[in-house]
């Protein structure tokens, strides 16, 4: 390469480029920073929305089977049914994107669905136990006082059974589902640990490049001003110096600094110069 | 000094760090690994660094003394910095100093590592690794000479700083031909050993990493378990052979090849060579058979031999846990870690060109004590040495010992016990790798503290600059 202002051109267009990709590279890594984020943060959204629903929907089952079983409301059947429908469809929906380490749980939680939907299946396939009551609240129950008992009217067989069968079979099926999504709503809290974690190397990841760009950039600056001022600075100053000695002193004309292209030839053409005019001095 | 200058030629070495960073990169996107990106922005950063010199440095001809070793010092640090670049940008384990540790291992062919998971590593930066070992092996500066022909009369002076001067003495040719030897001897061994590796059941990859590594007697492996991982005695035997070979003076190797009368069978040094490892082995392997550590006696001897010519070549792979060895075993390793392979070779440590040239100086003491008058001259295969050369011998090695107790002491101070702190001050300085203790060769030097790393750094840098060319280094504004 030959030509001063070359040269520095070429230097500046270095650190130009080195800025633009640093930046570049800080966009970039921030961008990927960014959706790691958000994709971390959807993922905790997206399952604990699942499980609030998955809970609504066992808790609409629970209400719906109650209404069924000891009101007799046959409405009530198709609400059991959809609901359980609706449990399996955000089982599955979860299953598409699944946390590491629920797997297991998610496997319990639908045979604990499936379950439920057995029982509730069986019992509504059979006869209601009882036709519409007026009031939900006059509903006996088996561990009623006296008093109570006196006041209510005597509950059948088919009532008792409904019962029993509600608080001894549905019942416990309900806590086991219900207490299995509250362990996966844990578990899956549980799981964002290690992506956090990960999320914590990106952004240290992200930063490295950034910082080693800035640093290199630093350094080629910093050599950039010694080259200025070794090859185009202090050549200028040591020649302007050797010609005022010249003037004023008649010193010889000798320029002590590493010269290259123009300044190489602006140094001999004023040497020359110098020579042309002892010569003419001399004539 | 001509700092522009240095800057130039330490330009060509970095174009030659930021080509092998290229490579690595390629590697990774290949692989589609993680490594690619890291390894790319860090070769273009290193290609920059490397090339804006030369925008406003024109060529020059002639460079001092004292260019020359600002050149060969500021080569290897700075190849060191940029070699933590990758290791930084990709991050998991890998901190600052414990980047610098892994960079400064892997050019001066120490092959300590601070991973615990190696296999973790994307195969990019397994690449890199072993490029800065074979690398560092032939020389950072002796390795732009052998790719770049452009130096031109600068060869001679860079070579002649780079090169050892026990290592010069069995280069009898001109500049030129000594760097072709090298590029012979080295690119040779590597791609036989490698082809050797595949032939014996390596996977490509696997094969030229550990042949690039077994070369330049670094020790970085692919595996967590070392060479232990292949338990397979074919594949140790080829590396037993490509690390001995690697540990002889090159220009020995080159002319046992061309026919030449200092060849490999007539050399004192390497008969010495050979005797110290045959016999360190044969102890060591009747040492584990008589205290029941392995079945029989040929397993023994696999063992041992592997081990032996592992940390006499510096190179530091592993086949087992030298830590469950006997004592005997253990003081013979640490005593051939300290003495280490030949002057001229990819190997560091105190050389056994040394040791012979201090046994022969205390025998001619001798000698001259009982013939007060005579004239005694002392030869290593056949070449006359200088008392010059002969002082610089003898104070190497003192210097060698000081070192290795003040950092035995320094090393106790932050916890250690005896044998972690001697063994890691000598395989750090030896660019051996694998000490004993906790820094066995079953284990790595993650859990130091960062002070310690950072001055096993530096006794690495010392050991592979020969402490002389360091040390001039550091007082080179008042050198004359």
């Amino acid at each position: 390469m030959k030509g001063i202002s070359k040269r520095v051109t070429v230097g500046f267009m270095s650190i130009v480029a080195l800025l633009f990709v640093s930046g570049m590279i800080s966009l970039f890594e921030l961008r990927t920073l960014s959706n790691d984020t958000e994709s971390i943060l959807a993922a905790s959204r997206s399952d604990m929305s699942y499980a609030k629903d998955m809970l609504r929907y066992a808790h609409d089952h629970n209400h719906a089977m109650m209404r069924r079983t000891l009101f007799g409301e046959e409405a009530a059947a198709k609400e059991c049914r959809q609901a359980v429908d609706a449990m399996e469809v955000a089982t599955a929906a979860v299953r598409r994107d699944i946390p590491r380490g629920v797997e297991e749980c998610l496997d319990t939680l639908s045979l604990y669905i499936a379950e439920l939907r057995a029982l509730s299946e069986e019992r509504l396939n059979s006869k209601p136990a009882f036709v519409k009551r007026a009031h939900p609240n006059l509903l006996p129950t088996l561990e009623s006082d006296s008093v109570q008992v006196d006041a209510a009217p005597q509950p059948s067989a088919e009532q008792l059974s409904a019962s029993i069968w509600y608080e001894q079979d549905y019942e416990v099926a309900y806590r086991r589902l219900t207490d299995q999504v509250e362990r996966y709503m844990t578990l899956s809290h549980g799981s964002l640990a290690p992506r956090a974690e990960q999320l914590n190397k990106n952004a240290y990841r992200s930063i490295t490049p950034v910082f080693i760009s800035l640093l290199v950039m630093i350094a080629i600056v910093l050599m950039l001003y010694f080259f200025v001022l070794v090859y185009g600075v202090r050549p200028i100053v040591r020649i302007n110096r050797s010609l005022s000695d010249y003037l004023a002193f008649k010193l010889p004309f000798k320029v002590k600094a590493e010269l290259i292209d123009e300044l190489r030839e602006l140094s001999d053409n004023i040497e020359n110069l110098v020579n042309i005019s002892k010569t003419n001095k001399n004539e | 000094m001509r700092v522009s200058v240095i800057l130039r030629y330490i330009g060509t070495v970095m174009l030659c760090v930021a080509a092998f960073m290229a490579v690595s990169a390629v590697i990774s996107f290949i692989g589609r690994d993680s490594g690619f990106y890291p390894l790319l922005l860090s070769s273009l950063l290193t290609m920059l660094l490397g090339l804006f010199p030369m925008i406003f440095v024109p060529k020059t001809t002639g460079i001092s003394t004292k260019e020359g070793f600002a050149i060969v010092v500021g080569s290897w640090l700075l190849s060191c910095v940029v070699g933590m670049f990758p290791y930084l940008m990709w991050g998991g384990e890998f901190s600052l100093v414990n980047a610098w540790f892994e960079s400064v291992s892997g050019f001066t062919t120490t092959g300590a590592s601070i991973l615990t998971n190696i296999e973790e590593l994307p195969q990019g930066l397994l690449f890199w690794r072993s490029a800065t070992c074979w690398m560092g092996g032939v020389g950072v500066v002796m390795f732009a000479l052998l790719v770049l022909p452009s130096l031109g009369t600068n060869k001679m002076a860079l070579s002649s700083i780079e090169l050892s001067t026990l290592a010069k003495d069995n280069f009898r040719y001109r500049t030129q031909m000594t760097v072709r030897i090298l590029l012979v001897v080295y690119v040779g061994l590597t791609l036989i050993t490698t082809l050797l590796l595949k032939v014996a059941g390596m996977r490509w990859f696997d094969a030229v990493n550990h042949a690039m590594s077994a070369c330049s007697t670094g020790g970085f492996s692919t595996k967590n378990a070392s060479i232990g991982f292949y338990d397979s005695p074919l594949i140790e035997a080829i590396l037993i052979v490509a690390m001995f070979l690697s540990s002889v003076h090159f220009g020995i190797i080159y002319a046992t090849f061309t026919r030449k009368a200092n060849n490999l069978f007539r050399s004192e040094v390497v008969r010495i060579y050979v005797a110290i490892t045959v016999v360190v082995s044969l102890m060591i392997a009747a040492s584990l058979y008589a205290a029941n550590i392995y079945p029989d006696a040929l397993s023994s001897l696999r063992h041992s031999l592997f081990q032996t010519v592992s940390l006499i070549s510096t190179t530091g792979f592993a086949t087992a846990n030298t830590n469950l060895w006997t004592p005997l075993a253990v003081v013979l390793l640490i005593n051939v870690s300290i003495i280490c392979a030949c002057a001229g070779s990819t190997s560091g440590g105190l050389k056994v060109d040394r040791v012979l040239l201090f046994g022969k100086v205390f025998i001619a003491r001798i000698k001259q004590q009982q013939h007060p008058n005579a004239v005694l001259r002392i030869r290593v295969d056949g070449v006359l040495q200088e008392s010059t050369q002969l002082h610089a011998a003898m104070l190497f090695v003192a210097l060698y010992f000081i070192l290795i107790m003040l950092a035995t002491v320094s090393n106790t101070m932050f916890g250690q016990d005896l044998l972690t702190a001697f063994s890691q001050a000598v395989a750090c300085l030896g660019n051996v790798g694998p000490g004993f203790g906790a820094v066995g060769s079953e284990s790595n030097f993650a859990t130091q503290s960062v002070v310690v790393k950072l001055q096993d750094t530096v006794l690495m840098l010392m050991g592979r600059l020969e402490i002389f060319g360091f040390i001039q280094f550091l007082f080179i504004k008042w050198w004359r």
